[in-house]
């Protein structure tokens, strides 16, 4: 392939790992080393803007950080280093960050050799034609076993790694071997400079001074601030305020992006949502004639209401999903109202870690105390009489004798497991109403298996069911298939004899017993007893299902006011109403925030 | 003349038992000493605030205040009737621990112009009185109580306590039992609360309490043995004889003024209420009062204490007092929040006025925090 001068000084390329294997820290340790960050700058992690990433050790938004360093041959070079989230939520994501690059450093933790996401990770890369370049990491801890993984990289993966580097980004061993490496196993780009434009957006976030700030890998062309941009998805176009690269501590301007480079555009864009992850950016006066292939529009899979746990909050809730949609392209909401939880929300989330850190963000990020219904997904219904309606909120499924059918949509689902876990991964998936397709094995040690299932059976916690049976192992990719017909229901509540919309969802009649048992006692021991019992139903239609009992609160007394300390019982009394202003007045009976979190949270275990 | 009751701390026993979180500790040498010096200057004090104050009713708690001796508690008397007039039917009670004091020195105690004796017997069943960490068992209750007969008490009362880990029905039906055949005036049941600090807030899972469903049952079992016995129930834990309510105690639940006198002691005087330090030296050393706990109540909060306070009398909140203390009827406010609570059969609401069933009383936290304007 052709390649210039310049391009030949460029290096793109991701860091990818299982959690836990050391990303972040061998991030860190780059831009250390090639001095983009003074040590004593250094924040732990600083790819991971976000606390929740943080905490969580998960990227959660892409990010990029241009790295100078003067290869052993005295040569400067360009390495713009790409972080990709590491979750299934955002495969899609990963998949458009790794496009942007030529190879990716796979680090794989030397005391615990190759796992679960490794490998899924690897063949995202694989897949976008990514040079891989293992780097085994954590070599300073005693359990480190170099050669044993040396050869797990070899047989499993099918990537050479008999002299890949080994290094500790904890102590900073070997990291100068690492850059060496980049430099000469990973290709440089290439791209025609005088090619029609087109760049992949890889991430973008707002900004409130600079608008939205969209990340790209130009792949052909060149572009200058002052050009006008088309986005080929929309066909919106913008004037382009600056171009320039991301440092290690914020944008730096420069006059253009050409073939090859990693940078950033501004163009006084006012939403995200505008310029969504894959989508191409070409000029407007020379349109490139095709855009980059791969693009999807953000999709959200799963639906769940959000109210505020004090009613008074709605504008401030609605405050907040615009501040978080200006980033998120992915998010969308709705106003709804229930008659249990009165003003809120119905929100649309990529997966069930998406819908966690929303509300996560939701709570830190403006201090709100949130309810959150149960999730569920788009279920379609033919009404007789023929007409078809999308149902994202369990309150408008139609009664039994209004369907004529209901379909649920289906995911190919496609899982990547040792062997041995196989007989537990299919137990697993005929539970959750699976249709298997095939099972193909990758090598003596790993099979892949493809299964069609529902896509509310894998919203829930399949993913953790699949973990625990493959004791992390098992890797989950899965796709949007289509709707097919189901025997579908709507399971209802009643407390006190008085329906509760917001406790309502759909499931498939096969299931509905079973969790009707399970959340009628988790509501059970939730739900804060009263002065009289309370009896909790499970329905379908006016059928009763399942029913538990709260029983009646006998005692609440204080006994003795003792040496006329009026004040310790006053604050007693205070306390006890502050608890009740958070309980919701659903007919007759207070319910606490907790029980709705209790039934959202059900799992497998419970 | 107004009148004003006055409580005075003793904050010494002999050991400290398993579930109390009162201040009180084995005093050190000399402590008692210093102490009662040291209350003698705090009643000082409050020579010219008593000035149009009558005390007709003074109380001695603890601790236990019979770690004292008769001159001691004698001495205290004399210094409180040079501040302030003790009325001549003044009702003055002094709390006392079984089988700490005898014969004789009831007699003495009387003799000094103590003529209320509160005796803390919290059972009868010597395996239970073990349990609490009790130093006594049954028989020295009984003692005890003779013992004060013999020394011209005619008005005793004793403390019950129910729930007492692995205490049974039948068991607290004996100790009612055993109470009620020595014929005191008063008898005040506490249901044991486990605390914060003390022993049995520290042992979780391994302390095997009666159950909710059992404890209230011998709540409600008491109050039917007490008054079959003669023995009525004023107050959710109080029950007395005709005429023998504690003078002492109804001021609390009235919310009429008191001083307290000691550390930790809380008063409600002068519109404020305010408790002293818990901290034994540094009541000796002259600080009275704990600047943090001092607090004006205002209108506002005066109403909150005034229900919540009369709702713990079997008579409840009465209209007319309350139109008294505040000049409008509680109706308009408090007839719509109690009403769901009379439909539930937990509460009474008539001309007179709100109080509470047993059923309801058992539940009266519950209750009070939603009706309350707090």
């Amino acid at each position: 392939m052709e390649r210039t001068p310049r391009q030949e000084h460029i290096r793109n390329f991701s860091i990818i790992a299982h959690i836990d294997h050391g990303k972040s820290t061998l991030a860190d340790r780059l831009l250390e080393a090639t001095s983009a960050v003074a040590k004593r700058d250094m924040e732990e992690q600083l790819l991971d803007n976000m606390d929740i990433e943080r905490e969580r050790g998960i990227t959660i938004k892409a990010r990029a950080v241009r790295l100078n360093y003067t290869a052993s041959d005295g040569e400067q070079y360009v390495l713009n280093l790409i972080d990709t989230p590491g979750h299934v939520d955002f495969n899609y994501e990963v998949s458009r960050s790794l496009n942007a690059c030529e190879g990716a450093l796979l680090v794989v933790d030397a005391t615990q050799g190759i796992e679960a996401q490794t490998l899924a990770n690897a063949y995202l890369a694989v897949d976008a034609g990514l040079e891989i370049l293992p780097v085994i990491n954590k070599i300073d801890l005693p359990s480190a076993n170099i050669e044993g993984v040396r050869n797990e990289i070899e047989d499993i993966i099918g990537v050479p790694a008999e002299d890949c580097p080994a290094v500790s980004a904890k102590v900073g061993l070997n990291i100068d071997q690492v850059l060496e490496r980049i430099i000469t196993d990973i290709p440089a780009p290439a791209g025609d400079e005088g090619g029609p434009l087109k760049c992949l957006i890889f991430d973008s976030y707002y900004d409130s001074y600079l608008g939205v700030v969209v990340y790209v890998r130009v792949m052909q062309g060149c572009l200058h601030s002052g050009d006008r941009i088309k986005l080929m998805s929309n066909g919106k176009e913008f004037d382009v305020v600056d171009v320039g690269t991301m440092e290690a501590f914020g944008l730096k301007k420069g006059d253009c992006l050409m073939a090859g480079d990693v940078g950033y555009i501004t163009a006084s864009i006012k939403s995200v949502g505008d310029t969504r992850v894959g989508d191409t950016v070409t000029l407007a006066s020379k349109p490139a004639d095709e855009p980059l292939p791969g693009f999807q529009s953000a999709l959200p899979m799963v639906y769940a209401g959000i109210y505020p746990a004090d009613g008074s909050k709605y504008e401030d809730l609605r405050d907040a999903l615009e501040k978080l949609e200006l980033n998120d392209a992915a998010l969308v909401f709705e106003p709804e109202t229930s008659i249990a939880l009165g003003f809120g929300f119905r929100c649309g989330f990529l997966g069930l870690l998406h819908m966690e850190i929303i509300e996560e963000r939701l709570e830190r990020e403006f201090n709100l105390d949130l309810i959150t219904t149960a999730p569920s997904v788009i279920y379609e219904v033919k009404r007789r009489g023929g007409e078809v309606v999308r149902i994202d909120n369990p309150s408008n499924f139609p009664t039994a004798d209004e369907i004529e059918t209901a379909y649920e949509p289906m995911v190919k689902a496609n899982i990547i497991t040792p062997t041995e876990y196989v007989g537990g991964l299919m137990e697993l998936c005929q539970d959750r109403r699976g249709v298997f397709i095939d099972m193909k094995y990758l090598d003596t040690v790993r099979v892949e298996l493809h299964y069609d299932l529902p896509l509310n059976e894998i919203i829930y916690d399949f993913f953790d069911a699949l973990k625990s049976r493959s004791r992390g192992y098992a890797s989950l990719d899965y796709e949007l298939k289509g709707y097919e017909p189901s025997k579908l229901v709507k399971l209802d509540f009643l407390l006190n004899g008085d329906q509760v919309d917001a406790l309502s969802f759909i499931v498939h009649e096969e299931k509905a017993y079973p969790r009707a048992r399970r959340i009628a006692e988790k509501l059970k021991d939730n739900i804060p007893r009263q002065l009289f019992e309370v009896p909790i139903q499970a329905a379908i239609g006016g059928k009763i299902i399942a029913r538990e009992t709260v029983k009646a609160m006998r005692k609440d007394v204080l006994a003795k006011c003792y040496g006329g300390d009026i004040t310790r019982k006053k604050k007693l009394l205070e306390k006890q109403k502050e608890g009740k202003k958070k309980m919701r007045q659903l007919g007759s009976v207070q319910v606490s925030p907790e029980a709705f979190m209790a039934v959202l949270k059900l799992s497998d275990d419970d | 003349m107004k009148k004003l009751g006055i409580y005075i701390h003793v904050p010494f026993c002999r050991a400290k038992c398993l579930y109390c979180d009162f201040c009180s500790h084995p005093p050190r040498n000399g402590e008692k000493t210093e102490y009662v010096e040291a209350l003698k200057r705090q009643i000082a004090s409050y020579r010219e605030r008593f000035c149009g104050y009558t005390a007709d009713a003074v109380y001695f708690g603890g601790g236990t205040p019979t770690l004292l001796s008769s001159d001691q508690l004698g001495g205290i008397l004399d210094a409180l009737r040079a501040s302030i007039t003790v009325s001549e039917d003044a009702e003055i009670t002094s709390e006392c621990n079984p089988a700490t004091v005898d014969r004789t020195a009831l007699t003495k105690l009387r003799a000094a112009g103590i003529n209320r004796l509160s005796i803390g017997a919290q059972s009868f069943n010597d395996d239970e009185l073990c349990a609490l960490g009790r130093l006594h068992n049954a028989a020295n209750v009984t003692s005890t109580f003779d013992d004060a007969r013999a020394a011209g008490f005619d008005n005793i009362s004793l403390d019950l306590m129910y729930g007492i880990p692995r205490q049974t029905r039948d068991s607290w039906q004996a100790t009612l039992d055993a109470a009620i055949a020595l014929s005191p005036e008063h008898i005040s049941a506490y249901g044991l609360r486990v605390e914060q600090g003390t022993p049995f807030g520290t042992m979780g899972d391994s302390l095997v309490l009666p159950d909710e469903n059992l404890t209230a049952q011998m709540y409600l079992d008491a109050t039917e043995r007490l008054e079959q016995a003669g023995i009525y129930q004023y107050e959710i834990s109080n029950f007395a004889c005709r005429g023998r309510e504690s003078r002492h105690n109804i001021k609390y639940w009235k919310c009429d003024e008191y001083v307290g006198f000691g550390v930790a002691a809380h008063s409600y005087f002068d519109g404020e209420r305010y408790a002293a330090p818990t901290d034994i030296d540094s009541f000796v050393s002259g600080k009275f009062i704990d600047e943090q706990s001092v607090a004006r109540v205002d209108e506002h909060e005066a109403e909150v204490e005034f229900v919540m306070l009369a709702m713990r009398l079997r008579d409840g909140l009465r209209c007319e007092e309350y139109r008294k203390r505040f000049g409008i009827d509680p109706a308009e406010k408090y007839t719509p929040r109690f009403a769901p609570y009379v439909v539930s059969g937990h509460v009474v609401a008539d001309e007179r006025g709100y109080r509470f069933t047993r059923e309801g009383m058992l539940v009266s936290n519950y209750i009070l925090s939603d009706v309350l304007d707090l």
